[in-house]
């Protein structure tokens, strides 16, 4: 085999790396992932298949109605009455939903202040308190969360 | 919430001396002993490499019994530097991908084409080039599947005429030619990874790749003189004591300048004593006494400098088998000592905070991802493969051409 005079060594060198190269490029075309470079350098399918997995649902009002009526229609009556329940007690877990022994959040005082800590962003007319000058060790010792207008 | 920092400073308290930040109180330092790995055998690759291209092209004639040793050395090696990486980010079996998307945007990323140069441009065609003429004969002579391999690696080139190898042997020189600085990019680019990272006072230092390429050019060439000396031992063969004292002498020149680099990165470091300073003192003194002070001062320079030096000057009077004895305990030495400086710059650049004011104590595990039983696997990995070239390109039993690379590099 002689091509231009090359020495056999050199010709057999040359058809190597291109069989490699071709090689190369023949794996690249059949192993790079559709969706690679859709967004940036990863694989675009990535990001979908990633949020499919972890999909965040809140179980709603309704569900925590199915077994909770009654401090539902405590609820209703107060102010606190657009609050998901979730806002407070956290989102309802599946090991909640089998076995109501595992208890859902207990509020904590931080979860009130959230709210209810004074801040000029918020509206005048919504119930705010300076926390440094408020009672504020437990704030559930003068008011109840599902009945804010009543006294305990 | 109390409770949950209390339980958080409990688990973590014992760890930590000084003031650290609370994104630093993790139980394990991010990288571990496979990091500390992956620098030492690619530093080994770099130095065997030297090694051999002190035969090919400074024509250091007394070193021929060890030329392809070393080239297979490094070769072994090679094969080996990226697994501890790979290993490492958890996931080798995806390692295809880094090759099928690759990109120039991160250092660590370019790594990727500064091992495929090195490995295809400049070893494997070294190695065919000095291996030509013998497969062509082996393939000729071995049966069954020995013989496969060998007219298999021959690419279908049976020409094995005077002028054909004279060519084999202007190409490899030139080759060899390249990959000094290829050797020097390869082991170069490992200092650079680390010191590039300028918020780090312990790495970020311009002459850190410079120190790296000169502890791989001593690792590299005690690592041939052991290896020699074991298959040697194992093969019941004479050792060539020539060749030994001129490896020795190439092992203390470098020695020598090595220990110079670092002693004046440590000079300018204690005299500069920038911000960092005194932390990385402390380090020195408390966490890293026993791989850096021990370790790495004496065991790893300072007793082989004393050693090899003595040997230089007063080689006459020191009977043989005393001098393969020394030669072997100071490579032994060196060995241990690169490796306690890989775990000196990848460990103690970990060990203390980016306030500067506090520092880590970090207990190796024995199993797990981290752990130094997977260090030992892998580092035991290139043994092997050496073992499997050694029986087959540089078999007793088989002839070698027995040409001289130094002699019929320039016809």
């Amino acid at each position: 085999m002689r091509f231009f005079n090359l020495p056999p060594q050199i010709v057999r060198l040359i058809l190597l790396i291109f069989a490699i190269l071709v090689s190369y490029l023949v794996a690249r075309t059949l192993l790079t992932p559709d969706t690679f470079r859709d967004y940036g350098f990863f694989r675009g399918a990535a990001l979908s298949e990633h949020i499919s997995q972890h999909k965040p649902v809140f179980a709603g009002k309704a569900a925590c109605g199915e077994r909770h009526p009654d401090v539902l229609k405590t609820l209703a009556k107060g102010s606190h009455k657009n609050l998901s329940c979730e806002a407070c007690h956290g989102v309802v877990s599946q090991e909640h939903l089998k076995d109501p022994a595992n208890k859902m959040l207990k509020p904590t005082p931080q979860i009130c202040v959230r709210c209810h800590e004074a801040s000029p962003s918020r509206p005048a007319w919504f119930k705010q308190i300076i926390v440094k000058d408020h009672y504020s060790d437990t704030c559930f010792e003068c008011h109840l969360p599902h009945q804010p207008n009543e006294a305990p | 919430m109390t409770l949950q920092l209390t339980s958080i400073l409990a688990e973590v308290a014992p760890h930590f001396d000084g003031y650290v930040y609370p994104n630093e109180a993790g139980t394990h330092p991010l990288w571990g002993v496979l990091i500390v790995l992956y620098p030492y055998i690619t530093g080994l690759v770099a130095g065997a490499f030297i090694m051999a291209s002190l035969v090919r092209v400074f024509r250091v004639k007394a070193l021929e019994p060890v030329y392809r040793l070393s080239l297979l050395t490094a070769l072994a090696f090679l094969l080996c530097a990226t697994l501890p990486l790979l290993c490492h980010l958890g996931h080798p079996e995806r390692s295809y991908q880094i090759m099928i998307t690759p990109h120039l945007t991160s250092p660590m990323a370019i790594f990727g084409f500064v091992y495929a140069w090195y490995l295809m441009a400049v070893l494997l065609l070294e190695l065919w080039f000095d291996f030509r003429e013998d497969f062509v004969k082996w393939g000729q002579t071995e049966p069954g599947l020995r013989g496969f391999i060998y007219r298999t690696l021959t690419v279908g080139v049976t020409d094995v005429s005077d002028k054909a190898l004279a060519l084999d042997h202007k190409l490899s020189w030139i080759i060899s030619i390249i990959g000094i600085p290829s050797a020097f990019l390869l082991h170069g680019y490992v200092g650079f990874i680390f010191g590039s990272i300028k918020a780090n006072p312990w790495w970020g230092n311009a002459i850190m790749p410079i120190i790296f390429i000169l502890s791989a050019m001593v690792s590299g060439i005690a690592l041939c003189i052991f290896i020699y000396m074991v298959l040697s031992w194992l093969r019941r063969r004479a050792l060539d004591v020539r060749c030994l004292d001129v490896m020795g002498m190439f092992l203390f020149y470098a020695l020598v300048i090595d220990a110079t680099v670092e002693a004046l990165d440590l000079i300018h470091r204690t005299y500069s004593a920038q911000e960092g300073f005194y932390v990385m003192e402390f380090m020195a003194q408390e966490r890293l006494f026993f791989t850096l002070t021990i370790g790495q001062m004496l065991i790893g320079t300072l007793l082989p400098l004393l050693v090899l030096g003595t040997l230089q000057v007063a080689r006459k009077f020191v009977p043989n088998g005393i001098r393969i004895g020394l030669y072997f305990t100071c490579a032994v030495c060196i060995l241990l000592g690169v490796l306690a400086m890989r775990w000196n710059v990848v460990m103690g650049g970990q060990f203390f905070s980016k306030s500067l004011r506090g520092v880590m104590s970090y207990k190796l595990e024995f199993a797990g991802a981290e752990g130094w039983f997977l260090g030992i696997i892998l580092l035991s990995l290139p043994f092997i493969i050496l073992t499997v070239l050694i029986k087959l390109f540089l078999s007793e039993r088989m002839p070698t051409s027995g040409h001289v690379p130094h002699r019929m590099d320039n016809p």
